[in-house]
């Protein structure tokens, strides 16, 4: 221990990066030192860390090799450090690919995940769920409703997002678990009423009386979650090109231009203005609003509000030269890409008077 | 989202969407393009090869977050703000490359909580850091003992209270 800390001091010293000239071969082999009893987390921890340094730089595994090292981080489990073990999670979901019979740490996982440590459960469910196959999907359902419920907001997102990720494996698995994502959304944490929302519209998706109800049902009690709220403007946005009516949707979505949120706001004004059936009255308010943003300090809100202008100008050229004088200000703006697309919608707009400016 | 250096060179890079760059080839060139059109405008946002592409610098390291041209701009800046913020209460204010690299395990588990499979995990940096931010401070060789028997006192404690 004492001996590698020193070692690790030396190539700090040396300066330059202590990563730099990793060879793969030889990370492999110091993998070997795994399988040592006990184990030495701190160094194992470093081996780790070099091995996921090396396949993020885009080094390619064999699959023998990516084998051989997977098997040997399952002797890792053995640790009771949380870095370690945390990074084992990383290890599985990023071998998982590449290595053979990766199904063998199922039960490792299961275990963790049905554990006390909300750290590890949490964790441990994402990285089970990518190594889930079809065949298995059965044994770990219980376990996954469970989950979605969970009192902890990290277990429970982990959960939905991983059935989300799971519908490539079994297609109606978003389906079986609605009624807990259901539950799940009337949690108060704003990520996990988001995750929740993606998958019930992930299970109604193809349902359109279903997806209907539930934005009906969500327009009432507007979610408070910004991510959530720009997701049902999204939904709502795209029910509106598909059915007749939608007097309500077009109303809900104008009353998000005065959510708190800027990002809502934003995500708002933008499916106004895209919406195909739109005239001159409903874009008012959501012209206005990107007008405000002209002016914002933020460069992405301005980047924003510009390129959403740019593209309503083509369809409503009269509509956006309301925004003419807060445009030309943009034409100066430090970003280049705000200021090319202030001058392109501004010859979309502009009159000659305003060209010589 | 990546994290890139003051030389362009890539310290982490995770791609969530296979079929917008499949080899590692084709993202080091984007990186590097990427690079080459921001390091030197602190200009925040950018378009690239039809990414829509948010960014943040600090001394000698780049953060990127890249989304589709049809996503919404806060949404990636929220998730670049959380990115860096993160990465920034993990190191302690001391944004550079050598402190990423030489935590680099916390810092490649942080990007595994903020983003899952292109699935936003978690755009609040104070609760990303609560899940990672697990090791107790580096320590110095001399107090290495006594801060080990005191961490295992501590671990012991915490296992006869769960009990």
């Amino acid at each position: 221990m004492i001996a590698f800390k020193r070692d690790k001091k030396e190539e700090e010293d040396g300066g330059g990066n202590p990563f730099q000239n990793l060879e793969k071969t030889t990370v492999l082999q110091e993998a070997r030192t795994f399988n040592n009893t006990p184990v030495n987390p701190r160094k194992c921890a470093h081996i780790l860390t070099k091995i996921l340094y090396l396949l993020n730089q885009g080094e390619q595994l064999g699959t023998m090799e990516a084998t051989e090292a997977f098997f040997a981080m399952t002797k890792l489990f053995q640790s009771r450090d949380v870095i370690l073990r945390r990074l084992v999670y990383l290890g599985i979901k990023e071998l998982s690919s590449l290595a053979e019979d990766v199904i063998i740490v199922t039960s490792s996982l299961t275990k963790d995940m049905t554990g006390k440590e909300d750290l590890y459960r949490a964790a441990a469910i994402r990285a089970l769920c990518t190594i889930t196959d079809g065949s298995m999907l059965a044994a770990i359902e219980r376990y996954m409703k469970q989950a979605i419920v969970d009192r902890s907001p990290a277990v429970s997102s982990a959960a939905l997002v991983s059935s989300l990720h799971l519908t490539s494996v079994s297609g109606d698995v978003a389906r079986r678990w609605a009624n807990e994502a259901q539950e799940a959304l009337n949690s108060s944490n704003v990520m996990v009423q988001y995750h929740a929302l993606g998958v019930l519209y992930q299970a109604r998706k193809t349902d359109k009386h279903a997806v209907i109800k539930l934005v009906a049902k969500l327009m009432k009690t507007s979610p408070k979650s910004p991510y959530a709220a720009c997701m049902l403007i999204r939904m709502a946005y795209k029910l509106l090109d598909e059915v007749d009516e939608g007097e309500e949707l077009i109303g809900f979505i104008e009353s998000c231009l005065r959510h708190k949120s800027e990002m809502v706001v934003y995500e708002a004004a933008h499916a106004l203005v895209n919406l195909g059936r739109s005239g001159a009255r409903e874009i008012g308010p959501a012209i206005s609003v990107l007008q405000l943003f002209c002016g914002s300090p933020k460069p992405a809100l301005r980047f924003a509000a510009v390129r959403t202008l740019n593209k309503v100008a083509m369809s409503h050229p009269a509509a956006v030269t309301a925004c003419n004088l807060d445009l030309e200000n943009l034409i100066t703006d430090s970003n280049r890409s705000i200021a090319t697309l202030a001058i392109t919608t501004l010859l979309k707009t502009g009159a000659e008077s305003s060209v010589d400016r | 989202m990546a994290i890139l250096d003051n030389d362009g060179n890539r310290i982490l890079a995770k791609y969530y969407d296979k079929n917008v760059f499949p080899t590692s080839k084709e993202q080091k060139t984007f990186e590097k393009n990427l690079f080459s059109k921001t390091h030197r405008a602190n200009a925040e946002i950018i378009m690239l090869d039809g990414l829509t592409c948010v960014y943040r610098s600090n001394v000698d390291l780049f953060f990127y977050v890249m989304g589709s041209s049809h996503e919404n701009e806060l949404i990636l800046m929220s998730v670049l703000n959380c990115l860096y913020d993160s990465v920034s209460q993990i190191l302690r204010k001391n944004v550079e490359k050598r402190a990423v690299l030489d935590s680099l395990d916390i810092v490649m588990l942080a990007m595994d909580e903020i983003c899952d499979g292109g699935i936003i995990l978690d755009a609040d940096a104070s609760s990303v850091v609560q899940r990672v931010a697990l090791r107790t401070d580096d320590i110095p060789l001399g107090e290495q003992t006594v801060a080990q028997v005191l961490q295992s006192a501590k671990e012991q404690l915490k296992w006869s209270l769960l009990k």
